[in-house]
């Protein structure tokens, strides 16, 4: 088992439709990141995966094997998994080897292979000499540790991570993205990764699922979901982005409220969505940009100055200038802008609510 | 650049000792405790160590040469050791089915089993004599019949060692399942499912997961039933007294009933079982509590349901059967014998069905007066109990008050004394001796009332209470409310439900209390419980089926009142 094959997975607690229609490859030796906002049904596809869930309607294969569907399901124990849990999950009443060699005492293995085993992924995630403590003398990232290296041990084919990171501090939780990666790559192991947070996603993810309300948003490399999100959730969702409603006009798009205009050579017509993402927005000298407007606020930031500009008619977009531009920002002060990039969708229709993500 | 700070001089002139109000309080509550419940449990263990002031052993060689107070004290034990073993090997498996498997029925049963916690101990003795009585003993008839057995007696007898031990199985595993099941609810799912996903098996996940980290609530759930067993005084009285099967309680009671001769017997007994639950706290508390895992996480509280797969209609049989045997039977049985005329003949033979006993039952004086004593004695131990455990839990949250630990420890010393020792210690020091004399009345009943039922609503209260954080009142103080208001509109109607639950929690057992009424009441406080009793022993079985029967259906109706009244939060 190397590769998980989920074929239309529809899963519902009671009127409640968590996830639907679900339908995605993980290819063998492939990092993949499921994102999207708390809620969206990213945990329950991957506990779908592991058993501790049953698809409504669908099936889950991992090769040409069928772990989950409506006549087949496969308990947690028979998957040959490895899974690390938001919680760490680390038992309390065993030390660390005795956590770590668990997996690998039930299937029976014997001694000497045991302290082998157990040994080399100790060392791996850096907590030899913690072998003979108890969980509770650690600290929350030696237990997540604990946590991976019970996860690893028994090597499996296939490595669940839900929100793993999620409870440890900032600094703690870039070394660990790190370590992951690394693990990954010396053992060559499919990772199926559960996050809200698009930075870790595009920093780990060889591909994301953006998943939203229970649909896939979006499959793609991190460029790709950064570059051309497919639509204003996914854009919104990762990365930085203002919305304005416009319609297209002969070259152009005209901004609603200041009526401004952005030259547009695509193939959209009539009523439009433009999304702009803040680091595309440059200023310019006056009267060289594409739009104009007035510096309404701004903040400096020490790398970057976030700077929101009035485009007349109520409509804001924000700047993320640099702070060493020869110009001196100020609030008040006429600008020029010029638009390096921007996405256009179709107007989403009367029930538009892409912007309101769940939380 | 030099800067020049001026000191700053404080407006408010500093006070190094300033009277603070919580320490008023602290010091009430205290004083109360060691007025009425430390100095009659010395006073006592000095008299059984003194009697006659002199330094003397001689009330225990007496009492424990004599073979009846020794064999009491055997059965006791036995009793007790049994019920533990069997009342844990019930619960864990049903709170485990409850609390972690896909099981039908699993709130239904959840309820049933905590529903039986509230009901009279008595009441169950009751009815398993009324089934397992040697001669016509409902059970025996069938068991002869369908076995084919031709006697007029057996083949089982409720009057031994065995029947006593059965009757306080079935009403004291809920002591335990309640605690087995509260640790499970706070239990990580995820460590479980940890062991899944490395390849246990569920049972395997259970064996060497679950159970072990269960272990100290495992522990603390089986104390809890043995000191419950060993001090119950109902169900020996019942059910043990009539085949001479003693206990200690059931020996004290009758030392008791030969008055001031029989009180330094009483005391020597009494000295034992305050000793004992006094040790078996101190393991509970201290020793177990202190190896407890904290394993609360913030997020995943689904619990890792476990697929029975094949086994689950099974299971659901089996749990089934066990809730029928052990409460729905017993109450058909009290409902039943309340409405015949002739208990030994069965109810639906000619012309034995009579409403006799419930007309009676409230047309009689004695009774009615003594359900309304009932109800205000409990009303009032509840409601003074509920404000002082509001006030605990502010203390015990809410500020660092020094000694605030020591009215939360004596309230937990109250409720693990043996209800007989705590009546024994009152009668023995409130009768004048010492300037107080409560001595036949209302008052020292609501007093051991609520030194025995306090720490149910403290315990509920303050759990509630650590639940609100306390920027909730912060930030009500910072909208300009003052302490009182606060209080009033933001902590009293975010407890309320704990609150109502507390005072419910208290009402309830004082309400159906027996073994204390028994040695507290007089002529003007009799209460319904030991009414009961007394009509059960002395008087008619049948109408005391009928009172035990009310009881049952106020408790289940006080059950419904709360949970209307807390919106579903709590039912006991």
């Amino acid at each position: 088992m190397s590769s998980v094959t989920i074929q239309n997975v529809t899963k519902s607690f009671g009127n409640t439709v968590v996830l639907e229609n679900f339908d995605a490859v993980f290819q063998n030796g492939e990092f993949v990141t499921l994102l999207g906002p708390s809620g969206c049904g990213k945990t329950t596809m991957l506990r779908i995966i592991a058993g501790f869930e049953k698809p409504t309607s669908g099936c889950v294969k991992f090769d040409e094997r069928v772990v989950s569907s409506d006549k087949v399901f496969i308990p947690p124990e028979k998957r040959d998994i490895g899974m690390v849990f938001q919680s760490y999950a680390v038992w309390p009443h065993m030390t660390v080897f005795d956590n770590v060699a668990y997996p690998l005492r039930i299937k029976k293995m014997d001694k000497d292979a045991i302290q082998k085993k157990v040994d080399r992924v100790l060392a791996m995630v850096h907590l030899t000499q913690y072998a003979q403590r108890i969980p509770s003398q650690l600290s929350g990232g030696q237990q997540q540790r604990v946590a991976l290296a019970r996860a690893l041990v028994a090597e499996p084919a296939l490595l669940l991570l839900d929100e793993p990171l999620s409870n440890l501090d900032a600094k703690l939780r870039e070394s660990m993205r790190f370590e992951i990666k690394e693990i990954q790559r010396e053992y060559g192991i499919t990772v199926l990764y559960v996050t809200h947070d698009q930075t870790e996603a595009m920093a780990m993810s060889d591909r994301i699922v953006v998943i939203n309300r229970g649909v896939i948003q979006q499959i793609g490399v991190p460029r790709e979901i950064y570059s051309h999100p497919a639509n204003p959730f996914v854009a919104d969702f990762v990365g930085k982005i203002e919305f304005l409603d416009g319609e297209v006009k002969a070259g152009c798009i005209e901004l609603d409220g200041c009526g401004q205009r952005l030259p547009y050579e695509g193939d959209k017509k009539g009523r439009v969505i433009v999304g702009v993402r803040p680091e595309h927005v440059k200023y310019a000298p006056v009267g060289q940009g594409t739009l104009s407007g007035t510096i309404k606020s701004h903040f400096y930031l020490g790398d970057v100055n976030d700077c929101r500009v009035d485009l007349g008619g109520g409509k804001e977009l924000r700047v993320i200038a640099d702070p060493y531009d020869s110009m001196d920002v100020e609030a008040g002060k006429q600008v020029s802008l010029t638009v390096r990039e921007f996405l256009v969708y179709d107007e989403q229709g009367p029930g538009n609510d892409f912007r309101k993500i769940l939380t | 650049m030099a800067q020049q700070t001026a000191p700053m001089k404080s407006a408010l002139p500093q006070r190094r000792f300033y009277f603070d109000v919580k320490w008023l309080i602290i010091l009430a509550i205290v004083a109360f405790l060691l007025v009425f419940q430390v100095f009659p449990l010395v006073y006592m263990l000095y008299k059984a160590f003194f009697p006659e002031s002199v330094f003397s052993l001689s009330t225990f060689t007496r009492l424990y040469t004599y073979e009846m107070n020794w064999g009491a004290l055997c059965n006791t034990l036995v009793a007790a050791a049994a019920t533990m073993v069997l009342g844990t090997v019930l619960a864990f498996p049903l709170a485990w089915l409850v609390g972690r498997t896909n099981m039908y029925g699993k709130k239904f049963f959840r309820s049933l089993f905590v529903l039986t916690y509230m009901v009279p101990p008595y009441l169950g003795a009751m009815a398993w004599t009324r089934l397992l009585n040697q001669n016509a003993g409902t059970i025996n008839v069938f068991l002869r019949g369908l076995l084919n057995i031709d006697a007029r007696t057996g083949p089982l007898n409720i009057y031994t060692i065995a029947g006593m031990i059965w009757v306080l199985t079935t009403f004291y595993y809920p002591y335990a399942f309640i605690t087995i099941s509260r640790a499970m609810e706070k239990m990580d799912p995820s460590l479980e499912e940890a062991a899944r996903i490395s390849g246990a098996s569920p049972l395997k996940t259970v064996a060497t997961i679950t159970l072990p980290m269960m272990t100290p609530s495992l522990i603390a759930g089986a104390l809890l039933v043995f000191v419950c067993a060993a001090s119950c005084y109902g169900i020996p009285s019942i059910v043990g007294a009539p085949g001479k099967v003693h206990t200690v309680t059931t020996r004290i009671v009758e030392y008791m009933g030969l008055g001031q001769a029989g009180i330094n017997d009483a005391t020597g007994l009494a000295v034992f079982l305050m000793i004992m639950a006094i040790i078996i706290l101190y393991i509970s508390d201290v020793v177990v509590a202190r190896k407890q895992y904290i394993t609360v996480s913030g997020k995943s509280t689904r619990p890792n349901i476990v697929d029975l797969g094949r086994w689950r209609g099974l299971t659901t049989a089996l749990v089934s059967l066990f809730s029928i045997i052990v409460i729905v039977i017993p109450f058909i049985t009290i409902a039943t014998t309340s409405v015949k005329k002739n208990l030994g003949k069965g109810l639906f033979e000619a012309n034995n069905f009579t409403t006799m006993h419930w007309t009676k039952i409230f047309g009689r004086d004695d009774i009615i007066e003594s359900l309304i004593n009932s109800i205000t004695f409990a009303a009032a131990a509840a409601t003074i109990g509920i404000i002082i455990s509001f006030t605990m839990a502010y203390l015990l949250q809410r500020t660092r008050v020094r000694g605030r630990k020591i009215p939360d420890f004596l309230i937990t010393l109250g409720s693990g004394t043996p209800s007989v020792v705590i009546a024994l210690g009152l009668i023995m020091t409130m009768n004048g001796k010492f300037g107080i004399n409560l001595y036949n009345t209302a008052a020292i009943m609501i007093i051991a009332y609520l030194i025995k039922y306090l720490m149910m609503g403290m315990r509920t209260v303050v759990s509630a209470m650590s639940q609100i954080h306390v920027s909730l009142e912060e930030s009500s103080q910072a909208s300009g409310a003052g302490w009182l208001r606060t209080m009033f509109k933001v902590t009293v109607p975010l407890i309320f439900p704990s609150i109502a639950a507390g005072w419910f929690l208290i009402f309830i057992p004082c309400f159906y209390e027996l073994s204390m009424s028994t040695l507290l009441y007089s002529r003007d406080t009799q209460v319904i419980g030991y009414m009961l009793h007394y009509y059960w022993t002395y008087t008619s079985q049948q109408q005391a089926s009928a009172m035990a029967f009310g009881i049952l259906l106020v408790v289940v109706a006080l059950n419904f009142i709360l949970n209307k009244l807390t919106k579903g939060e709590f039912s006991i």
